[in-house]
């Protein structure tokens, strides 16, 4: 049956009554456009999160007092460093920075520089500039965000600091992150571990947390048990909670993600019933007819299950590199900004293209299938029918 | 050669059914004319569509050429109906968004032959409907007379040995009329088995040879 025939057949059928199909490809397409922006941000958020939590330390230690975090003694690095089977061990100091006129805030993380971990990730995100160099002095790698603020407020080149003790550190911008790091470096300000401290209100003995790995996994347990029962006051976190949290925060399972799903779901199996019904309003006597020249009830379903493939595909990939576009070239604008939720700051996300092929497939499966079948089982059902009935 | 013996055909409807036709027995034999005549509701229309396999009878049986078309499978049917059997509508039935040549060819598809072959015949059957003229226009811009020529092309484009016809007249004027009796005298002449199912008095004095099979309520009346 697939013959020349049939392909010419086929293409008079589409095209000739193309106000018809136009219709149904418009609405399909823009079905699987959003269907597939939806899933190509989640995938690249998942990518991104996952390449982040790499290059995260394995464990993480603070101290916590009636429930909130609290400055962490630096001496309790040298505790860990008595526990055999840690390595890499970090204190980090960080904390939000507040502007009370704009009502905004910055993340500011200190990097020491005697410790290579944390920095070496920055160096490879900054194209192997060396860190130390880059931040010798009162200086600052600050993040998209904090970029578009400043200098919406008129601090191009630096930016003056006030401590909790009254005085003003001035600290220059020494380079902004690069767009790719943006889900977790917009509103960040990178700099040395003493100016951090100075300007977060940290003595020089006190951390915000260390971090340090644990080479081997099996002994994750272990330490973390040892650990947790040094000090009553100290929190311990490991990798896999924060991932875990990641995940739960950008889960496609996640509250919006769902909802949008849902609509999208709901909006779809009205276009698939419509499609349903328009076999039998307008396409039964189309099939009758053919039964009456002689089709089969096979070639009457291969005829119409070609049709409905050539639209659903067509559909499928111009809604498809439609949503790559527009995620992943053009940054998503207006779903971003629902996924990502409200910020202090005005988030410019870069998404990382990712497309795999569960994506891809998750989608197929989500609108081809259903599509192909809302058309195939009732062009079955009217085929079977007396070819004298159909045509009434 | 058609022969149908104790043929019945009834439709159910809720509880109640209804009767359509009445132990028709009746041979056809092969380039044969039949005009089944009645009036409207007699129940000739449903006896053509017996006869093309577009539904099937209630009991009794129907061979075409020793063939028994309502038991078929329905691939069989389906090419015993493509092979044997030309179709002429009341309605016409045409495909309105296509072409007459694209009309005229959607019988011989699924015969998987090359397209040349295909449209090769397609322009005979148009020159043996005196259509060809309008070929390539719409069928939806043909007049009434020029969808019946359209019609009549496709149901030859097969060559098939029967010819069955609804109502040919119902929506033509006298002169489209006369011109299509003069068509189907010429396939009459051409050996084709024609069945007519009319009410229209013109096919009262056709001018070749043909049996006229009175149908009144269902059932066929000796004369």
């Amino acid at each position: 049956m697939f013959n020349r025939a049939f392909w010419h057949f086929l293409t008079l059928q589409l095209f000739k009554e193309r106000q018809r199909h136009i219709a149904t490809l418009l609405l399909s397409t823009l079905l699987v456009f959003l269907l597939s922006s939806i899933l190509f941000i989640s995938a690249s958020l998942r990518h991104t999160l996952t390449q982040t939590l790499k290059a995260q330390p394995d464990f993480v230690i603070s101290r916590t007092q009636g429930g909130s975090p609290t400055a962490t003694p630096l001496a309790w690095a040298d505790e860990l460093a008595e526990i055999y089977g840690i390595s890499k061990i970090t204190p980090r100091v960080y904390g939000r920075y507040f502007f009370k006129e704009k009502r905004e805030s910055f993340l500011i993380m200190g990097v020491d520089f005697l410790e290579e971990q944390t920095h070496q990730g920055l160096e490879q995100l900054l194209n192997e500039s060396d860190l130390k160099d880059l931040l010798s002095g009162k200086k600052m790698l600050i993040g998209e965000g904090v970029k578009r603020f400043l200098s919406a407020n008129f601090y191009d080149n630096e930016y003056k600091f006030l401590t909790p003790k009254g005085k003003f550190v001035t600290v220059t911008i020494a380079q902004t992150l690069p767009a790719k790091s943006n889900l977790l470096s917009n509103d960040m300000i990178i700099m040395p571990l003493a100016l951090a401290q100075e300007i977060l209100g940290y003595d020089q003995e006190e951390v915000s947390d260390i971090t340090f790995n644990v080479p081997n996994p099996d002994e994750w347990q272990n330490i973390s048990d040892k650990i947790a029962s040094l000090h009553y006051d100290l929190r311990i976190t490991n990798k896999r909670e924060v991932a875990k949290s990641y995940e739960h925060l950008y889960n496609f399972k996640g509250g919006l993600f769902l909802v949008l799903f849902i609509i999208l779901l709901a909006t779809f199996l009205l276009i698939l019933y419509q499609r349903y019904s328009m076999v039998y309003s307008s396409e039964k006597r189309q099939i009758g007819l053919l039964r009456a020249m002689g089709w089969s009830i096979t070639e009457v379903l291969q005829l119409k299950f070609a049709e409905t493939l050539l639209i659903t595909l067509l559909a499928f990939l111009l809604g498809v590199v439609m949503g790559y576009l527009y995620v992943f070239i053009l940054d998503a604008p207006l779903l971003s900004a629902i996924f990502l939720g409200a910020e202090n700051l005005e988030r410019h996300l870069t998404f990382t293209p990712v497309v795999e092929l569960s994506t891809l497939s998750t989608i197929f499966l989500i609108y081809a299938l259903p599509s192909i079948t809302a058309v195939i089982i009732p062009v079955w059902r009217v085929a079977i029918t007396d070819a004298k009935e159909a045509m009434l | 050669m058609i022969r149908i013996q104790h043929l019945n055909k009834s439709y159910t409807q809720g509880e109640s059914q209804s009767t359509i036709l009445k132990d028709i027995n009746l041979t056809i034999a092969k380039g044969e004319t039949i005009i089944l005549k009645g009036v409207s509701g007699s129940g000739k229309t449903t006896l053509l569509s017996l006869i093309a396999g577009l539904e099937k009878p209630t009991s009794g049986s129907l061979l075409i050429d020793q063939e028994p078309i309502h038991k078929l499978p329905d691939l069989f049917a389906s090419k015993l109906r493509a092979d044997k059997i030309g179709m002429i509508f009341q309605h016409f039935n045409l495909m309105e968004h296509l072409s007459v040549a694209e009309n005229v060819m959607i019988p011989l598809i699924p015969r998987r032959w090359h397209l040349k072959k295909i449209n090769q015949q397609v322009t005979q059957a148009l020159q043996k409907a005196n259509i060809s003229h309008k070929a390539n226009t719409l069928a939806s811009r043909l007049s009434g007379g020029e969808k019946q020529r359209t019609a009549i092309a496709r149901a030859l484009v097969s060559a098939p040995e029967i010819i069955l016809c609804d109502e040919p007249t119902a929506n033509l004027d006298k002169e489209n009329s006369l011109r299509l009796i003069a068509m189907l005298k010429t396939l009459h002449q051409e050996g084709k088995t024609i069945v007519i199912a009319t009410h229209d008095p013109l096919f009262e004095q056709l001018s070749f040879p043909h049996r006229i099979i009175p149908i009144e309520n269902g059932e066929i009346v000796d004369v």
